[in-house]
């Protein structure tokens, strides 16, 4: 009788813990399907800072020291940066399709695209955040070009004043991206 | 007599992990000889050359150059003017698959359709932190493995292209001396 019961608990906290694993790699894209452009791309950038080296990071960095606080500071509580970029030689060397299977994980549960959010670069910049509640659980910016194409996705909590910061550091590209906050006081000047 | 036998047991028993771990390095260049079929040119000293080595280095840059490797860190395998065809995208696979255990990816750009390949490789050691860097084009490649202090990191992490680059370049210069 003991036994009975113990093997549909096991079940149920085997198909709960899943759920739970499952939530907390939702932020993370999957971009393996962009890894064929590798092979048309005149350029290839791969970035992984994953939560290990986050957790690296923050254990070996000091606040006494300048370079180290500030990146501190900027992983604090990120648990992943991952960028994939690729440019070609030639317009039409990759489709929309090529990136249907980063949209549709996009379209999924959580995620909400800014829209008023712009970009000093030339081309269609777009970024999303992950909701849980309030809180904000990542960030994706797709930046698409005639000859270029860049996902960058970065799991844990981020804002659009921390993905400015992270800008032209650990791998992620200068996006130019403006914060409607910060057109608003260009516009007032 | 027993005490001595332990002693000796403990120690055989402790060996592989070290050699496996101190391994990866000589893994990789065994890698890129085997894929690419070429041959890499050793410099043994320069691992136990420490900071005299890395003082002339900054001498040669005009005294200012930043110092990355910490001292006797550098291990490096230089493979100068031969043929570099393959696949890249097969090699960046089983690149990764091999270090996956026990180094953490951070960078991999490949420019001109595999012409020019760098990969950089990041592995806890303590306080300090293990950095595998290598660059491969069409006739030269680098493997470079150094030791760098948090400080370090912290310019790696920021900037990782860039610093990726003068890592090589320090441990190259280095050679040319």
């Amino acid at each position: 009788m003991k036994s009975s019961f113990k093997t549909p608990l096991i079940t149920l906290l085997l198909i709960i813990s899943t759920a739970f694993v499952a939530k907390a790699q939702d932020t993370r894209i999957q971009m393996t399907s962009l890894d064929h452009l590798a092979a048309k791309a005149t350029e290839t950038v791969d970035v992984n800072v994953d939560e290990r080296l986050m957790k690296l990071a923050a254990r070996l960095f000091s606040d006494k020291d300048e370079d180290e606080r500030q990146i501190k500071k900027l992983v604090e509580g990120l648990k992943g940066i991952y960028v994939k970029s690729f440019q070609f030689e030639n317009e039409g060397q990759y489709i929309p399709a090529d990136l249907e299977p980063i949209r549709a994980q996009l379209r999924g549960a959580g995620w909400t695209r800014l829209v008023n959010v712009t970009s000093k670069k030339e081309g269609n910049v777009e970024v999303y955040l992950q909701f849980a509640g309030e809180m904000v659980n990542g960030l994706a910016v797709l930046h698409t070009d005639d000859k270029e194409l860049t996902v960058v996705n970065i799991v844990g909590p981020v804002d659009l004043d921390k993905l400015a910061q992270l800008e032209g550091q650990m791998g992620i590209p200068d996006l130019g991206i403006e914060s409607p906050k910060a057109k608003k006081k260009t516009n007032e000047q | 007599m027993k005490r001595i036998a332990t002693i000796a047991l403990l120690l055989v028993a402790s060996m592989p992990v070290v050699h496996a771990k101190g391994d990866d390095f000589n893994s990789v260049v065994k890698m890129i000889e085997d894929f690419y079929r070429v041959k890499h040119v050793g410099i043994p000293f320069l691992a136990k050359a420490g900071m005299k080595v890395a003082t002339t280095a900054a001498r040669i840059k005009g005294g200012a150059a930043r110092r990355f490797a910490e001292a006797g860190s550098i291990k490096l395998a230089v493979f100068e003017n031969q043929e570099f065809n393959g696949n890249f995208a097969k090699f960046r696979s089983s690149l990764n698959q091999a270090l996956n255990d026990s180094w953490m990816p951070l960078i991999q750009t490949v420019a001109a359709a595999g012409e020019e390949q760098t990969y950089i490789f990041l592995r806890n050691a303590g306080d300090k932190t293990n950095v595998l860097v290598i660059t491969i084009d069409q006739r030269d490649a680098t493997v470079v493995q150094v030791t760098l202090s948090a400080k370090n990191l912290a310019l790696l992490l920021k900037d990782p292209e860039g610093t990726g680059k003068a890592i090589t370049e320090e441990a190259t210069l280095i050679d040319q001396e």
